[in-house]
């Protein structure tokens, strides 16, 4: 530390996070949006803060197996979320397809489109797995900040 | 010469600058925490604000395409310049007293109408079409506050003017002067119409829970702020955070300046009224509502707080 405060550790303790539906079931979704906000769990208290826009964003959570139908839009969300910034997969769709696996629709896994840095299984994950995951992420974003 | 240097003081370190910022920012973060209090979360620290501040000046600043890219990456600055301006000219009793020359009431005015324009203009120079929807939220918004807030400023100002023998003053220093010497307006019954549209007015202006709608998450996705990133969006959460301080401020110049001639008592009981204003006035009132939609707001202010502000400056001239 010393007498200059260490601005990038700082900086990682306000981790904003965005979530994309990949075409979820939104089971995922309610997991992520409402559990983890809840006061049994707070995810603000690791300063995180859920925003409306990507362009705010640091840490994605992508939720889904990737339906053909929003490979554009959620390729062209991801792009929109400026640099440096942590990808979390949530559920286990992202990794294989989950339930919807042998669908013509889906292009799961959701890596071969898009780099991700951590995975969160389960169908839906548990909130303490999610916030589990959130912090895993906040430990890869300090070291590209 | 030693005047400007005084003002540009005041404009760079106290009241304006450093100390509002770092005093703004702190009461977001006391928001923050005592709003996930009441709702018995955990919440986070009370520095965040400033760690999200530090935290954009990391994130890249990315300029969509359709955007005007001077006008869009120039506007925020034009918003934080005038709101440092506008916390210099606010006195805190018996602490500061601006300079004469700047402690105007209508110059206030005029700048605290440029944070809404300043988003204004953001919003329709992101080109997004959510910008343009938060654009005209901002400006039916607007045009529904302002009036109501200039006509509590006249009524303040006639009442000032004619308790000191003349016809209206818009010296702030002349107003809080009166009050310490013939009590506040809060405990003036005569006021009391301006003291409640001014109740409905700073949340509209600061843009707190009911009557957030230019910036709505969950509809318009934060509206203006929306295509915004990094250093230039935390030159936004700024401008908010001296904008709180700014119109809180004020409210306790207007209405209830009172406090003891010792400095260091009146900075106590000022930062006493700021905690309590904020902790009713926006902590509680957010949590407790919902937003209203624009043409709900945009009737309402015509309707209850217009009134009450029309009603104070009839009866202030009247009496």
């Amino acid at each position: 530390m010393g007498l200059i405060p260490d601005f990038k550790q700082i900086a990682t303790r306000s981790p904003w996070i965005y979530r994309i539906n990949a075409g979820s079931c939104n089971g995922c979704d309610v997991e992520m949006a409402t559990t983890a906000l809840i006061p049994r769990y707070d995810i603000e208290r690791l300063g995180c803060q859920y925003c409306g826009s990507p362009k705010h964003a640091d840490i994605v959570l992508i939720s889904g197996p990737l339906t053909v139908r929003v490979k554009d839009a959620v390729l062209r969300m991801y792009e929109e979320i400026p640099d440096p910034k942590v990808t979390v997969a949530v559920g286990v769709c992202p990794i294989s397809g989950g339930i919807f696996r042998e669908s013509y629709a889906v292009l799961a896994p959701i890596d071969q489109y898009i780099p991700i840095d951590v995975n969160v299984p389960g169908c839906p994950p548990r909130p303490q797995a999610i916030i589990a995951g959130v912090a895993k992420a906040i430990a890869i974003w300090r070291e590209r900040l | 010469m030693s005047n400007q240097i005084a003002i540009l003081l005041a404009v760079l370190l106290f009241p304006g600058g450093v100390f509002a910022l770092a005093f703004g920012l702190a009461m977001k973060g006391v928001d923050r925490r005592v709003a996930a209090r009441l709702q018995s979360r955990v919440g986070p620290p009370l520095l965040q604000p400033f760690f999200d501040i530090i935290k954009l000046g990391f994130k890249r600043t990315m300029v969509p395409a359709a955007a005007n890219q001077t006008v869009f990456l120039y506007t925020p600055l034009v918003g934080v310049v005038s709101m440092l301006i506008a916390a210099a000219l606010v006195p805190i009793t018996s602490v500061y007293a601006p300079d004469p020359a700047i402690g105007n009431l209508l110059v206030l005015l005029y700048l605290l109408m440029i944070p809404g324009i300043v988003l204004m203009i953001a919003g329709s120079a992101s080109g997004s079409p959510y910008g343009a929807i938060g654009f005209s939220r901002e400006m039916a918004l607007m045009i529904a506050y302002e009036g109501p807030l200039v006509l509590i400023a006249a009524a303040v100002a006639i009442r000032t003017g004619v308790g000191m023998g003349g016809w209206a003053t818009f010296s702030l220093n002349d107003i809080v002067a009166y009050q310490q010497a013939h009590g506040s307006f809060l405990f003036d019954p005569v006021m009391w119409p301006a003291v409640a549209a001014f109740c409905f007015f700073y949340p509209a202006n600061l843009g707190i829970v009911p009557f957030d709608i230019p910036e709505a998450e969950t509809e318009v996705l934060e509206g203006p702020l929306l295509e915004y990133s990094g250093p230039v969006l935390a030159l936004f959460k700024i401008m908010s955070a001296l904008k709180k301080v700014v119109v809180l401020s004020l409210g306790i110049a207007l209405f209830f300046p009172a406090a003891p001639a010792n400095i260091a008592a009146g900075f106590l009981v000022w930062l006493i009224k700021m905690a309590v204003l904020m902790l009713v006035g926006i902590t509680a009132v957010r949590l407790s509502m919902g937003r209203m939609r624009i043409d709900q707001a945009f009737v309402f202010f015509l309707k209850w707080p217009l009134l009450l502000a029309v009603a104070s400056l009839a009866v202030v001239v009247v009496v």
